[in-house]
């Protein structure tokens, strides 16, 4: 069991050794940065301003 | 924060367009949510003040502990909770895919559905209708109804995120869709049963198995929806008080996918030493303590995105009890890791201890960050200031020293019980009976009680301040920006 439980780790490692790596190569820091900057700009300010 | 508002002020309330954000929705849930925050709370206090004055329970059946108990956690999860997870993710997914809410009429269903459901819930909890499933309580209708209002939650939802005008599925809606699609699986599997009558019915699962599907349930509820669902709060609601980005976006990713593989294995940690094989107790460990990975990075992540805007705390309310929240997210998800660990596990195990761990969770975490969302929210919702920052201030200390007062008050009963159930005596018989234990512990809980009052009257206070922001007024209307080419879907 305890090779189950060490082998099982390993894939787990193995997942996010993997989504790391896939992470890094499908986005660029370009679209990153667009995505994080999404709550920043999602309100017409200017139509709110001049109702 | 004020000056954001006062810059919305000269919005007029009666300029409605179709394409306008449907924000009514989100303050009436605001609203609906503070209210049970109060009646789950309140509920707990009294049977805080139970366990120092037994004779509270006027030897009435609906008001003695086994009763009033899971009308207090029904009462903060599904009322509290999910009510204010409903209202960030309705107010979150329509800006960040700068639409209308999907089917609103659905949506009022969902909201107003969700309160009845609670409200005769409860009533139901109170008349001593139990299944007796932790965490879900609720007979064999409610389940149903349950499940047909979160394919309704869902439809809304998921149905916005399709009709987006951005490409980009921002990061909080990733955690919000795990919310719904893995809470939507634990609900069904973990309510299979066979009704007998209208408030009986019997698990399909029974033993160990029983155990086993309850916990995984029961621990990915922890997991899904008062972690996943409230980091989606935190997503949204952090950048937009920081007025910065998330520090690193490609990490909030990495930690969500780690998050969600890791935390569905994790059960088992509350069935150490018990009837269920050792092998599963181990992967149940082991996942947890991997899990810290994922969580320390969504800590780090906040409060890297907070760095430079260190100034915002000593004048914005609605930040403060975010950056608390994210302190107390740390600090829980370090405990829990260490808890699942069976050598940890066994002083801790039975204890207050685990009380005052999820507690340290529920008020430093779930409530503070609720807290804080709802601080940004309501002046935003209502075009208008908060009506007394000095009040929200006020909260803010009495909410930390609540939470502070009630952990370390169960971390010391909880870590006195289990070393004294552990004592042995010099022909290796126990040292302390469990009574006499529990007769020592009256103090704690005294003080358990104080901290829970402290906690519920900076809730009322809240309310109080949301009332008088809120009467009189209209939810202001506003419209999705200009789509930027570069998020066109």
């Amino acid at each position: 069991m305890t090779y189950f439980i060490f082998i099982g780790d390993m894939l787990v490692m193995l997942f996010m050794v993997m989504l790391v790596i896939w992470v890094g190569f499908k986005t660029s820091d370009e679209k990153n940065r667009q995505a994080a900057e999404i709550p920043l700009n999602d309100e017409d300010l200017e139509e709110m301003n001049h109702g | 924060m004020e000056q954001a508002v006062t810059s919305a002020m000269t919005t007029s309330n009666t300029h409605l367009r179709d394409d306008s954000y449907l924000d009514d929705i989100v303050s009436r849930l605001v609203q609906f949510s503070v209210f049970w925050a109060i009646v789950g709370m309140g509920a707990g206090v009294y049977i805080a003040a139970q366990l120092v004055w037994p004779a509270l329970n006027f030897d009435t059946a609906w008001l003695s502990f086994g009763r009033l108990r899971p009308l207090h956690t029904n009462g903060v999860i599904f009322g509290f909770g999910v009510t204010a997870l409903m209202a960030t993710a309705f107010y979150t997914v329509q800006r960040t895919c700068h639409v209308k809410l999907f089917a609103p009429r659905l949506a009022w269903i969902v909201a107003y559905g969700w309160q009845l459901l609670i409200v005769l819930g409860g009533l139901s909890l109170l008349a001593g209708w139990t299944s007796s499933k932790e965490y879900a309580e609720l007979e064999w209708p409610f389940d149903i109804a349950i499940t047909l209002l979160w394919v309704g939650f869902g439809i809304v939802f998921f149905g916005t995120i399709a009709k987006r005008k951005i490409k980009p599925i921002y990061i909080s809606n990733w955690f919000y869709g795990g919310l719904i699609i893995v809470i939507a699986m634990l609900h069904i599997f973990n309510n299979l049963a066979i009704p007998v009558t209208l408030d009986k019915s019997y698990s399909l699962y029974a033993g160990a198995q029983d155990a086993v599907v309850q916990w995984w349930y029961g621990h990915n509820a922890v997991g899904f929806l008062l972690t996943g669902g409230f980091l989606g709060m935190l997503y949204y609601f952090l950048p937009k008080q920081a007025e910065r980005p998330i520090w690193s976006y490609r990490l909030s990713i990495i930690s969500f996918w780690a998050f969600t593989y890791l935390y569905i294995w994790a059960g088992p940690h509350h069935l150490h030493y018990n009837a269920i094989p050792e092998w599963v107790q181990s992967l149940g460990m082991v996942m947890s303590v991997i899990l810290l990975a994922p969580s320390w990075a969504t800590m780090i992540n906040g409060v890297m995105t907070v760095s430079g805007a260190w100034q915002k705390l000593k004048t914005d309310p609605a930040m403060k009890f975010t950056v608390l929240a994210l302190a107390f997210y740390g600090l829980a998800t370090f405990e829990g890791s260490m808890m699942a660990v069976r050598s940890v596990n066994v002083v801790s195990h039975f204890t207050d201890w685990t009380v005052g761990h999820v507690h340290s969770g529920a008020l430093g975490w779930n409530a503070m960050i609720t807290y804080g969302a709802f601080y940004f929210l309501v002046p935003r919702l209502v075009n208008r200031p908060l009506y007394s920052t000095r009040l929200a201030n006020a909260h803010f200390w009495l909410a930390l020293a609540g939470t502070m007062l009630y952990i370390m008050a169960m971390w010391a009963a909880g870590v006195s019980q289990g070393l004294l159930w552990l004592s042995m005596d010099e022909i290796g018989e126990l040292q302390y009976g469990f009574v006499d234990i529990m007769a020592s512990m009256t103090s704690y809980y005294g003080l358990r009680f104080i901290a829970g009052f402290i906690f519920l009257v900076g809730a009322v206070m809240m309310a109080y301040n949301f009332y008088m922001t809120m009467r009189s007024t209209e939810a202001v209307r506003v419209r999705p920006p200009q789509v930027d080419p570069a998020y066109q879907a």
